[in-house]
């Protein structure tokens, strides 16, 4: 409240210097304000998110709850809390988060692990301002049904998982398969490229010929940097 | 009385001797020239000598007044030959030379006989000349021969000799008839038909024998007229000109005087006055004798090979045989194949396979324009890194905290300059008289725990612990170890005081923690201490 006032009081000098100085120029010296707080910011309103969380998701959350929780709350200075009986994670604003958008990226990320990534994938959310998280559907694509549906899942996925690995190594993404969703983590370039492979592979483009393609964009990719 | 005999003897035998050694060598057989008999060398010495002597009276200057043969080589002999006959060429030269030039004056026969012993020297070569290489040592007079050979500029062949020998002859002895020079090439008649031929071609009317016309011309001047120079009575010199003996004519020249004849009298005049045309009348006369041939030629119909385009019917059979026809071809002609072809082949062949020189195509090697790019290799597993990590490993690299990863081209240029300095290290330590030590390379390698001194062990490798370590260095032990025989009895004491201590304190803790399970004391009894 202290704080509040103190605010306020600011607030409220710093109109009246405006005045001042348009009318009186060489007068007294310009005080010298410190920024705002996000929380004030935004009109110290406390702001929530609330990430539901999936069946299947429920104990690796349990598991991982403290690689998530810490992060949050420590680094990004975010009061985040499970609620059982909602099902689902929430997060607060705090009065000493130091930037607004700390809330929806922890939100992300909690986002993220609920659709299946890892955690130390989905902490690069974090980091990062400009990774991403697409999702499409294979249906999306092409109208696939049965037996194609079974088959295209398969050719995405590669013999234990290493079309996908590779995919995810030569653009520096992060793929989950959810059955007919598939989600992509990464920078919007790379999430594109992937995403061009993805479609290829269920168009019916066989393994080998993507490879060839990403080959030649990883190397494009390694040399911008 | 009889060494003057003998001396006598031996004056006029050694002459005798040289001559019938002369005789010996000229009616052998030319085989026998080739063997090596040393009776037959004697005889060519003799020869020699007796030849050499008959010489010397010609030549004025002479170091020897005869040939020094015995125990003397071939070239010595020769030698003295040589100045023997040197002096005599340019005489004999001299007196061939004024001999020439009076043959060529008179046209007569001439003899030329400077020396007696020309003639039979040149005969002797002919007969020594056969088997000129075969004897070294009629070598001896070869050359005497040969420096007579020089004259003629010819040496080497026998039969071009021999044949020279003739012609020398020949002009020597001077003309003689016919029979003398004829031999199967040469023909006096046909040389005199031919000489006649020519003259009568160039002068344009024929040649006239001296003998048969010599009356004529006479008979001609005595009675010379203005008619017979400039016109006048044909018929006369026709006549005349009929009478006349010996007359060639050329075929043209013939032919002419017949169309002139045919057509008018003035031609026959003309005819007539053959023998009175001026130069250039004559020059004129021959001019349009080959007008009139040409224009003859012209105004026939040519061969065929002159006219254009002849097919097989308008020429006689097989007569594009004859020709020699020009063809362009457009193909190389096969080459022959000898045996030197193929030897020369065969010959580059081996050559080439010795020096591995091949025509192989070869792969044109592709230039570097850059570096080969470092393609990563796409890794089919997943990725050990969380995208995080990766991002941040990426981020440290770029401001610098993390130093950059070795990639294998880097890794692999590391290694190449470590080769690379220590075979230089190598080289310089070669090439340098002064000596450098080698250089400090700090290099973290693990080093085992091994005694500093590996002394050879009896052993064998398996068996002996020479490279495991030494006791100390396993024992983890504090302080002094002693004996069980060594303690002293306080010692003992202090150690058995050590042991009921730690054991009362093992077993309390035991106890408490009983107890603290159960909550209560439950064992009876439980002494405490001692």
């Amino acid at each position: 409240m202290e704080v509040e006032k103190v605010g306020e009081a600011k607030k409220e000098v710093g109109s009246g210097m405006e005045v001042e100085n348009a009318a009186s120029s060489a007068g007294a010296p310009r005080p010298q304000f410190k920024a705002l707080k996000p929380h004030e910011m935004s009109d110290r309103k406390i702001e929530f998110r609330k990430v539901s969380v999936p069946q299947h998701r429920f104990a690796p959350l349990k598991r991982c709850w403290m690689e998530i929780y810490t992060p949050i709350y420590e680094q990004m200075k975010i009061d985040i809390r499970m609620n059982l009986k909602t099902k689902k994670v929430e997060l607060k604003n705090r009065a000493d988060t130091p930037d607004i958008s700390n809330l929806q990226k922890s939100a992300d990320f909690v986002h993220a692990f609920m659709l299946g990534f890892d955690v130390a994938d989905a902490i690069a959310l974090l980091r990062l301002d400009d990774l991403y998280v697409d999702t499409f559907e294979i249906k999306d694509v092409k109208t696939l049904r049965g037996e194609h549906l079974s088959r295209a899942i398969g050719r995405l996925s590669g013999k234990g998982g290493k079309t996908k690995f590779a995919i995810e190594n030569s653009t520096r993404t992060r793929i989950v398969i959810a059955d007919s969703k598939i989600h992509i983590l990464g920078s919007f370039l790379n999430i594109k490229i992937a995403r061009d492979s993805l479609c290829s592979l269920i168009l019916g483009s066989p393994a080998g010929k993507v490879y060839s393609k990403l080959r030649t964009v990883g190397a494009r990719l390694a040399e911008k940097f | 009385m009889a060494a003057a005999v003998e001396m006598e003897k031996e004056e006029e035998s050694p002459m005798k001797k040289g001559e019938e050694a002369l005789e010996r060598l000229r009616s052998a057989d030319p085989p026998l020239y080739l063997t090596q008999s040393s009776e037959f060398a004697r005889d060519a010495r003799a020869a020699s000598c007796f030849l050499f002597s008959s010489l010397v009276p010609f030549c004025t200057k002479l170091p020897v007044d005869r040939l020094l043969v015995e125990g003397f080589d071939a070239e010595q002999i020769w030698y003295q030959i040589d100045l023997l006959s040197r002096p005599l060429l340019s005489t004999v030269r001299r007196e061939f030379k004024r001999l020439e030039e009076e043959h060529h004056s008179r046209a007569g026969l001439s003899t030329i006989d400077a020396d007696g012993d020309g003639e039979e020297m040149v005969v002797e070569k002919d007969e020594i000349s056969v088997d000129d290489e075969g004897d070294e040592e009629d070598g001896d007079e070869s050359e005497e021969k040969g420096s007579e050979d020089e004259e003629d500029g010819e040496e080497d062949d026998e039969d071009d000799g021999e044949a020279d020998e003739e012609e020398e002859e020949e002009e020597e002895a001077g003309e003689a008839k016919g029979n003398v020079v004829e031999d199967k090439f040469l023909k006096m008649q046909d040389l005199e038909n031919y000489l006649e031929n020519a003259e009568a071609k160039e002068y344009g009317h024929p040649l006239e024998d001296f003998d048969s016309d010599g009356d004529e011309d006479a008979e001609l001047g005595a009675n010379a007229r203005y008619e017979d120079f400039f016109g006048g009575n044909k018929k006369k010199q026709q006549k005349k000109c009929g009478t006349v003996g010996k007359r060639k004519r050329s075929s043209t020249e013939l032919d002419a005087v017949d169309h002139f004849e045919n057509t008018d009298e003035d031609v026959e005049k003309n005819d007539s006055e053959q023998k009175l045309l001026s130069t250039h009348e004559k020059e004129l006369q021959k001019m349009r004798s080959k007008i009139e041939e040409m224009e003859k030629a012209n105004l026939d119909p040519k061969s065929w090979t002159m006219q254009g385009e002849v097919t097989a019917a308008k020429r006689p059979k097989n007569s594009a045989l004859e020709v020699d026809l020009d063809f362009e071809h457009n193909v190389r002609p096969a080459p022959v194949i000898t045996e030197e072809v193929t030897a020369s082949l065969e010959d580059i062949i081996k050559k080439r396979i010795i020096e591995g020189h091949f025509d192989d195509v070869e792969r044109a090697p592709i230039l570097p324009s850059k570096p080969p790019k470092e393609t990563k290799e796409m890794d089919e597993n997943k990725s050990k890194k969380g995208l995080a990590e990766i991002y941040e490993e990426e981020y440290a690299q770029k401001t610098g905290l993390a130093p950059a990863l070795l990639s294998a081209s880097d890794k692999l240029k590391t290694e190449a300059t470590m080769l690379f300095k220590k075979i230089s290290l190598k080289l310089d330590a070669l090439s340098h008289f002064h000596f450098a030590p080698k250089p400090v390379i700090e290099d973290m390698s693990i080093q085992v725990n091994v005694p500093a001194l590996a002394m050879e062990e009896v052993a064998p490798l398996a068996v002996s612990d020479a490279a495991m370590l030494a006791p100390e260095e396993i024992f983890h032990g504090k302080g002094n170890i002693k004996e069980e025989a060594e303690l002293t009895k306080e010692e003992r004491k202090r150690r058995r005081a050590n042991q009921k201590r730690r054991f009362r304190r093992l077993k309390a803790e035991t106890f408490k923690r009983a107890v603290q399970k159960t909550g209560q004391s439950a064992v009876p009894g439980a002494t405490n201490g001692n």
